[in-house]
C-alpha cells in the first residue's frame, strides 16, 4: 500500500520508472522471512523427528481404530445413574465456574482497558498481567495445581474453570471496554464523579447488552473445558474418561466421547440462540 | 433497556406502567431464579463434595503453597530446549492445521461450496467437531492411532486449530467482492486461476491474521502435550509433578508465561507487518 501513495505525492514522471514485481527493501524482508519460516519448520521437522508418511496415515488409523475397536459404544455405562450425576456436576461447576470468573474479570477488565482505567501506572499492568497470566496458562496445568493444593473433587475444578475463566472473558470484556464512545464518560468526570460512579452510570449501560453476550459464551467454553477438568482430578466426567481410557475399556470411552460431544454440540445451540436473542435486545 | 417499546393502547399511561411493572417482576424472577440455581451448585459442588479434613485447614494449604513458592531455580537452564521444542510443536501444529483447514473452509464457504446439499453441511459439521473436542481427548485419540511421541501432540493442536481457522476462512470467502471473480471468469479463467488470482488476495490478510492468532493459542496448547510424551515444556511440568517438586513446577510455570509473552510480542509485529 505504500508504494502507491508515495509515487502519488511525489512528482516523479511515471515514464522513468519501470514496473516490477520486485520490490527492493520490502520484497527482500518477506522472502527472507518467509525462508527464515520455512527453514525453522524443516529443522523443527528433523528435530522432533516427525516421519511426515504417517500424517496422513493417521486418518485412516483413526478410523480403523474407532470401527474395530471402539464401534459399538457402551450406552449402558453412560445411561448409569452414577455418570449421569457426574454430568450434572460437570454442568454445575461450569455454572459456577463461569459466574465466578465472570465477576472476577469484570473489575479486572475496568482495570486493564487502557481508556477508562483508573491509573495507568499501577492498575493497568496489573490488570493486563492478571488477565494474560490466567490466559496464559492451559486451563490443564490450572486444574493439576489446584488439585495438588486444595486435593481432589469440584472445589480444584471449579477454582480452575474460575482462572480460566477470568482469562477469556477478561480480554473479551477488556476490549470491548476499550471500544466504548469516551463522551459520556468524559461528561461525568467534568462533572466530579468518582470512578466508580463513572462506570456505573457512563460504562456499564453501553457494554451491558455486550457482557451478556460475553458471559453465555464463557459459559459454553466454561463447559467445553469443565468435561476435561475430572481428567486430572477436578472432579465431573472428566475422571470416567481417565479410568477408562486407562483401562483400556474402548467402546466405553467411545461412548463418554459420545455423551461429551452431543453436550457441548447442544451447550453451543443454547448459547448460540440465547445471545442472538439477547444481541436483538440492543 | 429503560426504553421499551411502550405498548400504545386505549389505556395510555396505564398500560405502559402495568407493562412496566410486569418487566420489573420478570427480571426479579430472573434473578431470584439464577441465584438458587448458583446456591444450589455451590452447596452441591464445593460444600458438599470438598474433601476439608483432608486439606488440613489453612495451614495444611499453607504448607504446600510453600513448597510451590520455593522456586528450584536449578531447573533454569534445562528448560531452554524444552521451551523450543514446544515453539516446535505449536508452529507445526498450526501449519498443519492450516493445510486442513483448506478444503473445510473451502466446503464450508457457501460461495464456493462444490456441493450445498452434500459438502456445505460437511464442512460446518467438521468446524464444530474440531472446536467441541477438547485437545487432550483430540490427544489421546491420536495416541491410538500413531502411537506416543510427538505427532499425536502436533495432529491434536491442528485438529484443534481446524475449526477456528476454517470459520473465519469461509466467513471471508463468503464476504468477498464478487467482480474480481467474475471479471477473472469472463477472460477464461479456470477455477484454480478463479481461486488464485480473485479469491486468494482478497482473504489473505484476514487468514494470515488468524493464523498468527492461532499460532499464540496453540504455544499454550502445546506446553500441555507432554502428557502424550510430545515432550516440550508439558514433559518437564508432569516429571517435576511426579517427583513432588513443587518448585521446579512453579518455574516451568513461569516459563510457559514468558514463552507465551514472547510469543504475543512476535504476533503482535507480525501482526503489524501484516495489516
Amino acid at each position: 500500500m505504500m508504494p502507491v501513495t508515495t509515487t502519488a505525492t511525489h512528482s516523479m514522471p511515471a515514464a522513468n520508472r519501470k514496473w516490477s514485481r520486485y520490490r527492493h527493501p520490502e520484497s527482500t524482508i518477506r522472502f527472507a522471512v518467509i525462508l527464515a519460516i520455512l527453514a525453522f519448520l524443516g529443522y523443527s521437522i528433523t528435530y522432533l523427528n516427525i516421519d511426515l508418511s504417517r500424517i496422513l496415515g493417521a486418518f485412516p488409523r483413526l478410523v480403523e481404530i474407532l470401527a474395530t475397536r471402539y464401534f459399538p459404544p457402551d450406552m449402558n455405562y453412560v445411561s448409569d445413574a452414577d455418570f449421569l450425576r457426574s454430568v450434572l456436576r460437570t454442568l454445575e461447576m461450569s455454572l459456577l465456574g463461569g459466574f465466578f470468573g465472570v465477576v472476577c474479570s469484570i473489575p479486572l477488565a475496568w482495570l486493564a482497558a487502557r481508556n477508562i482505567t483508573v491509573s495507568k501506572r499501577i492498575a493497568y499492568p496489573f490488570g493486563r498481567f492478571a488477565i494474560m497470566s490466567s490466559r496464559s496458562i492451559h486451563e490443564t496445568i490450572w486444574t493439576i495445581l489446584f488439585v495438588t493444593v486444595l486435593g481432589f473433587g469440584m472445589l480444584a475444578g471449579t477454582l480452575a474453570l474460575t482462572v480460566f475463566c477470568v482469562g477469556f472473558a477478561g480480554k473479551l470484556f477488556s476490549d470491548e471496554l476499550e471500544a466504548i464512545d469516551m463522551g459520556p464518560v468524559e461528561a461525568l468526570r467534568s462533572v466530579g464523579a468518582n470512578p466508580l460512579q463513572v462506570f456505573q452510570y457512563a460504562v456499564l449501560p453501553q457494554v451491558r447488552v455486550a457482557f451478556t453476550g460475553i458471559a453465555i459464551y464463557t459459559w459454553d467454553v466454561a463447559f467445553r473445558a469443565a468435561t476435561v477438568v475430572g481428567f486430572f482430578g477436578g472432579g465431573g466426567m472428566g475422571w470416567y474418561l481417565k479410568r477408562t481410557t486407562q483401562q483400556m475399556e474402548s467402546t466405553r470411552v467411545a461412548a463418554i466421547l459420545l455423551v461429551i460431544i452431543g453436550l457441548v454440540l447442544l451447550a453451543e445451540i443454547g448459547s448460540g440462540w440465547l445471545r442472538k436473542r439477547i444481541g436483538k435486545m440492543r | 433497556m429503560s426504553i421499551t417499546a411502550a405498548p400504545v393502547s386505549a389505556h395510555g399511561f396505564d398500560a405502559y406502567l402495568a407493562h412496566k411493572r410486569r418487566r420489573r417482576i420478570n427480571n426479579w424472577l430472573l434473578v431470584a431464579c439464577s441465584v438458587a440455581l448458583l446456591a444450589w451448585c455451590f452447596w452441591d459442588t464445593i460444600m458438599f463434595d470438598t474433601d476439608w479434613q483432608r486439606m488440613g485447614g489453612a495451614l495444611g494449604i499453607g504448607g504446600t503453597l510453600e513448597r510451590f513458592l520455593l522456586i528450584d531455580w536449578s531447573l533454569l537452564p534445562k528448560l531452554l530446549v524444552p521451551a523450543l521444542e514446544t515453539l516446535m510443536m505449536a508452529t507445526l501444529g498450526t501449519i498443519l492445521g492450516c493445510v486442513f483447514s483448506l478444503p473445510v473452509a473451502w466446503f464450508g464457504a457457501a460461495n464456493v461450496t462444490p456441493s450445498k446439499y452434500f459438502f456445505y453441511p460437511l464442512g460446518r459439521f467438521l468446524m464444530v467437531l474440531s472446536r467441541s473436542i477438547h485437545e487432550i481427548i483430540w490427544a489421546l485419540l491420536f495416541v491410538g492411532a500413531v502411537g506416543l511421541g510427538a505427532l499425536p501432540g502436533i495432529l491434536a493442536v491442528a485438529m484443534r486449530s481446524v475449526g477456528f481457522i476454517s470459520k473465519i476462512t469461509a466467513e471471508a470467502i463468503e464476504n468477498i467482492d464478487p467482480k474480481p471473480v467474475e471479471a477473472i471468469r469472463a477472460v477464461g479463467g479456470n477455477q484454480f486461476q478463479v481461486m488464485y488470482y480473485g479469491i486468494v488476495p482478497q482473504i489473505l490478510p484476514v487468514i494470515i491474521g488468524t493464523i498468527i492468532f492461532e499460532w499464540d493459542i496453540n504455544i499454550r496448547r502445546s506446553a500441555i502435550m507432554g502428557l502424550v510424551g510430545a515432550g516440550g515444556l508439558g514433559l518437564v511440568f508432569f516429571r517435576q509433578m511426579a517427583m513432588f517438586n513443587y518448585g521446579g513446577v512453579t518455574l516451568v510455570v513461569l516459563a510457559v508465561l514468558v514463552l507465551i509473552a514472547i510469543g504475543e510480542v512476535i504476533s503482535h509485529y507480525a501482526r503489524k507487518a501484516v495489516i
